[in-house]
């Protein structure tokens, strides 16, 4: 970033004394442009000495996928952001037959039980109850009088969300793909943490009377930013991160402005 | 424990691997497990109509009397129950089983309607009020053969339909509403008069209670009415009281009639080709689309243009209809579902379907089936989820909060979710666990 050329050095306008033009040793300021000398390079030192980095939202050790940083003026964006509580999308893989202590493959064995009595059918109708119990919870938490009018309409365009904090809810769950004993289910939620996400598996499990384990969170969109915007260990450079920022300026901007006005 | 010759420290990946194939596995349920079939009740308990008796009479001293459970709770039952109905402070639940005792009964029961319950203190007289589901034994030919189909509940009676043995009536018959003749200053209570009607032109298939009428529907397609007529809600071209069950005409002669539903006293019928009859009560602009009179007592072709229709449900003062695609529309006065603007329209008005859970990740949620109670609505997804809404009259509504619900709202139930039977002030599901 250093290396880059800067911006050009502030000019002012000085009077200066030259030689008069008549000749002689006379004197006469004459008004000249010239570059600040505060603004030189071997004054000022290097533009950049540090740089402030900000973290969205939290995503674990064990977790992987979308995490967006801020940079610079970007951190106040940031705070933006986290205030318009946008929904976060994981792709959760799971694991039939085995309880673990901290609910993920690599804890402590607890228990192995059976799963071959688990089907897709039964799944999905667990997960339409954990879909429909949490639904409740939006419409309870986003604090709007349930008779007025207002409520009603935003109920039926689906906007209600809740504009504070309060506790993880789910807005949406979908079973991508079923192998027994895998599983990976799509899971749209708010204010959640992986490891409140792999205690659902587990009581996944515990519903189907048998027991699960989580395998894989990947976090595949965090509110605007999706996969594709985000960039791989290979692109880790100042040019695509450049690239990138200027990509997303604009989702950002409008996003920012529907929700927070 | 380990041998002295092992060295101490964290176990290595080989050893957690072998200590994790050599754990046991448990089975809690084996790969035939069957699903199991319950049912939860919820609304106003002082009635027994909920058949838990310590909400009333609390049986250990911890235990305080339970006025209202605003939140399903699980109803203990001898057997798998197949019907349910809610009349005005009680409830029928049956099986269709082969055994003896096929019909239970709880809640009100000072005109019969429950049947005569013996009472243990004093054997000549019968309980009024019953607090637990108890047995109600009807004077079947072949007890042991017959099933039991479907029962419905009134507001003082009750209508047992069973394959083979025709339709049992018990309760209050000041109306001739149990399709026999009216017996002057006849005292219903304690009573163990069951009457049977078999004189129809074919098997009836389906049994309506209205507040003090009943409606018969046989496999014809032909519907037969008895009892209070003042609303014109037996549909027979006349106000009078009906003792004998008779065929309506109208509209609906000659339509094979596939559901009829009533539950005060405006009734429907829907036939096969997906058209919709009324009668009975029109105060409330049930009928406003045909007639301008509050009565009506000849059905008549209600002429809406909102698809085929598939199922109708009536309530006291708001009907629901349930069309092939999965949508409902409501019409009628009262709180229809629309939020709290919309309280009285003639036309029906659909309900947004993703108020019942449809949306661009679930698209294919329908609404299966739609129940009325006296003021409120219940409708059942394909995914059996329950949704309510109507005026919350004694936390019937089973959302676990006492106000009024303006639109459709989720009830958690801890299951799929099969029926659903509303009364005035509480409701009755028939629920089948997940797994």
């Amino acid at each position: 970033l250093n290396a880059a050329p800067g911006r050009a050095p502030r000019q002012r306008v000085r009077f200066l004394p030259a030689p008069a033009p008549g000749g002689g040793g006379a004197v006469e300021l004459v008004a000249a442009r010239v570059p600040v000398l505060a603004d030189h390079p071997l004054v000022r030192g290097p533009r950049f000495k540090k740089l402030k980095i900000g973290a969205g939202h939290r995503l674990d050790v064990k977790a992987s996928g979308v995490f967006v940083l801020g940079v610079g003026h970007g951190n106040k964006l940031l705070t933006d952001l986290y205030n318009c509580h946008l929904t976060k999308v994981y792709i959760v893989g799971g694991l039939f037959g085995k309880a673990t202590d901290d609910f993920s493959d690599t804890g402590n064995l607890v228990e192995k039980t059976t799963f071959d009595h688990i089907t897709r059918e039964k799944l999905e109708r667990i997960l339409a109850v954990i879909q429909g119990t949490n639904q409740k919870a939006l419409l309870m938490y986003s604090n709007i009088d349930m008779k007025t009018q207002e409520a009603y309409e935003l109920a039926v365009k689906g906007l209600i969300r809740p504009m504070e904090k309060c506790p993880p809810i789910i807005t949406a769950v979908r079973c991508l793909q079923f192998a027994l004993p895998e599983f990976q289910l799509e899971i749209h939620c708010l204010h959640e943490t992986q490891q409140y996400l792999r205690k659902m598996v587990h009581e996944i499990g515990l519903e189907l009377k048998s027991s699960a384990v989580c395998t894989q969170v990947r976090r595949t969109r965090d509110g605007v930013f999706t996969v594709d915007d985000a960039l791989p260990r290979t692109q880790w450079n100042l040019q695509s991160i450049q690239e990138a920022i200027q990509n997303c300026q604009l989702k950002v901007e409008t996003e920012l402005e529907r929700t927070l006005g | 424990r380990r041998g002295l010759g092992v060295a101490a420290g964290p176990p290595s990946t080989r050893q957690l691997r072998e200590a994790e194939e050599a754990a046991p596995v448990f089975q809690y349920v084996g790969k035939a497990a069957k699903r199991k079939d319950r049912v939860f009740v919820w609304g106003f308990s002082y009635s027994g109509a909920l058949g838990v008796p310590s909400f009333v009479k609390p049986d250990a001293g911890w235990k305080k009397p339970r006025r209202i459970q605003p939140t399903p709770y699980r109803l203990e039952t001898e057997e798998k129950i197949s019907s349910a109905a809610c009349g005005y402070g009680f409830t029928l639940l049956a099986s269709n089983t082969r055994d003896i005792t096929k019909v239970w009964g709880t809640g009100l029961n000072k005109d019969s309607q429950l049947g005569f319950q013996r009472s243990r203190r004093d054997q000549t007289k019968g309980y009024e009020y019953v607090l637990e589901p108890s047995p109600i034994p009807l004077p079947l030919e072949k007890p042991q053969q017959t099933r039991v189909l479907q029962v419905s509940c009134g507001r003082a009676h009750s209508l047992v339909l069973t394959d083979s043995e025709g339709v049992f009536t018990m309760g209050n018959n000041s109306y001739g509403q149990c399709g026999r003749k009216v017996v002057e200053d006849e005292i219903y209570s304690g009573s163990h008069l069951i009457h049977q009607l078999k004189e129809f032109d074919s098997e009836v298939v389906q049994v309506v209670c209205g507040q003090d009428h009943s409606l018969f529907r046989t496999r014809k397609g032909s519907v037969y009415a008895c009892g209070w007529g003042a609303d014109g809600q037996t549909g027979l071209g006349h106000y009078n009281i009906t003792t004998v069950p008779t065929k309506l005409h109208g509209d609906i002669a000659g339509v094979n009639i596939i559901q009829v539903s009533s539950y005060g006293d405006c009734c429907l019928a829907v036939s096969d080709e997906g058209e919709v009859f009324g009668w009975g009560n029109s105060e409330y602009l049930q009928l406003a689309s045909v007639t301008e009179t509050t009565q009506v007592n000849v059905p008549r072709h209600l002429p809406f243009k909102i698809g085929k229709v598939k199922e109708a449900a009536c309530g006291g003062t708001g009907n629901a209809v349930l069309t092939e695609e999965g949508n409902v529309f409501v019409w009628g006065y009262g709180i229809l579902g629309k939020g709290p603007n919309l309280m009285e329209t003639a036309v029906p008005e659909m309900i947004p379907p993703s108020l019942f859970g449809w949306s661009d990740f679930s698209p294919d949620i329908r609404v299966a089936h739609v129940r009325c109670g006296l003021s409120q609505f219940a409708a059942l997804t394909n995914r059996g989820e329950l949704f309510v809404w109507g005026k919350n009259l004694r936390g019937c509504l089973g959302t676990g909060r006492m106000e009024d619900q303006y639109f459709p709202w989720r009830v958690t139930v801890p299951g799929e979710v099969v029926d659903v039977a509303c009364g005035v002030d509480h409701m009755v599901s028939l629920v089948r666990s997940f797994t």
